[in-house]
């Protein structure tokens, strides 16, 4: 402020000057406040929402998360308690752990399944029906103390509709990636 | 001279009247973030932002039966219960179905009761796209809160911003005091739901019987 009082000219267009000058800053300073409020808000929001899209091929694996990731199976059919229209789905992994502090890398650990038309479902319980023996649900993984090198099988079970079945693909989101999740090719017929 | 000091007057009170009449006339935090609601009637599918909700049937009763874990329950009220059994479908992505909020014909608010223990159709309900399911937001009323009330079902209690369906009921029949046509003495919430596609006019007649 006192930079600015010194160098006004009382006389000259000193004053007029420096008022442009403040106009002007203004057009870059109120946008740049905007911008510096809403920065941690918008560094949340795309932290916590799956929005990216990589997509991986069957049988490939992906780093993600500090681990490697790889669809192994995905199966469905009618079984347990269902809706009508709907069937059960159960979507495994075989994931071989390189960063082995879980609870930081895989927290927020979210398995869906997408369709073409951009719909996702998310885990469901399905009375009378369970995951095959030795694979856990990923909240179970992370607490699981699995060491580096090793190869777990994190699953999860849906409920999806008869119609959108064709097109699903499986897909994961951790804390730790998000805006980016990790899609899978279906396994070929 | 005169005339611009009265004129420099004149604009500070007119700034000090609209400030003060911008202050007085704000809205409040919560009115700004308030939930948006979706107009719709009953028996029409109401699409919210995250779900799809449409009320299927009321059922208004003087005492609730209900069995919390293997012993029957009688729930009597000085006022009435009603039941509103809803469809409910996620657009787009899975997601919860929480909030039900009754609103009487002056604006009174009613939150669903917490009586009941959990049942699994009670909220939270859990839906998924393209999958309907049932869901029951269960009410404990003064009787003069029927006529002329609706229905607002949200994803979350405080949802700023957020879709909040509007349901009206004004498709409920009513007799001359406002207390609702039909209120069944008993209902059991464990009772067996009646067929999907029934009309309101033999639910009454199933009721009375």
């Amino acid at each position: 402020m006192s930079a600015v009082s010194t160098d006004i000219d009382p006389a000259g267009g000193g004053e007029k000057k420096w008022r442009r000058r403040g106009l002007a800053a203004l057009a870059i300073l109120l946008p740049l406040t905007l911008a510096e409020t809403s920065y941690e808000s918008i560094r949340e929001w795309l932290h916590g929402e799956d929005l990216i899209a990589r997509d991986v091929e069957f049988g490939q694996g992906a780093p993600f998360g500090g681990s490697e990731w790889r669809l192994a199976d995905l199966r469905g059919g009618k079984a347990g308690r269902l809706p009508e229209h709907a069937l059960a789905v159960i979507a495994t992994f075989a994931v071989t752990v390189g960063d082995p502090d879980l609870q930081k890398q895989w927290l927020g650990c979210k398995v869906m399944l997408t369709d073409a038309a951009g719909r996702r479902w998310l885990p469901d319980f399905i009375s009378g029906v369970s995951l095959p023996d030795g694979v856990m649900n990923c909240t179970s993984a992370i607490f699981s103390g699995a060491k580096k090198g090793e190869i777990i099988s994190v699953g999860e079970t849906f409920i999806v509709p008869e119609d959108a079945i064709e097109t699903i693909r499986p897909a994961i989101g951790l804390g730790s990636e998000r805006p980016w999740f990790l899609r899978f090719q279906r396994p070929p017929k | 001279m005169r005339i611009r000091a009265i004129g420099n007057l004149l604009i500070v009170a007119a700034t000090v009247v609209l400030s003060y009449g911008m202050q007085v006339s704000k809205p409040h935090y919560a009115e700004l973030t308030a939930p948006i609601p979706i107009d719709g009637a009953m028996h029409d599918t109401v699409r919210a932002r995250s779900f799809d909700v449409r009320l299927d049937r009321m059922v208004f009763a003087r005492t609730l039966k209900t069995n919390q874990f293997g012993q029957e329950r009688l729930l009597t009220t000085s006022g009435l219960w009603a039941v509103a059994a809803t469809n409910l479908t996620a657009t787009s992505t899975s997601t919860t179905v929480a909030d039900g909020t009754w609103q009487g014909p002056t604006g009174l608010r009613y939150r669903q009761t917490e009586r009941l223990s959990y049942r699994q159709d009670m909220p939270p309900h859990a839906v998924d796209p393209e999958l309907e399911r049932s869901g029951l937001f269960v009410f404990e009323l003064p009787a003069d809160q029927i006529r002329g009330a609706s229905l607002l079902i949200a994803a979350r209690q405080f949802g700023p911003l957020d879709a909040q369906a509007r349901i009206s009921l004004d498709a409920v029949p009513t007799g001359a005091d406002g207390q609702p046509a039909d209120v069944l003495p008993l209902y059991d919430l464990d009772a067996p739901a009646p067929p999907q596609g029934q009309t309101r006019q033999d639910q009454t007649r199933q009721g009375k019987t």
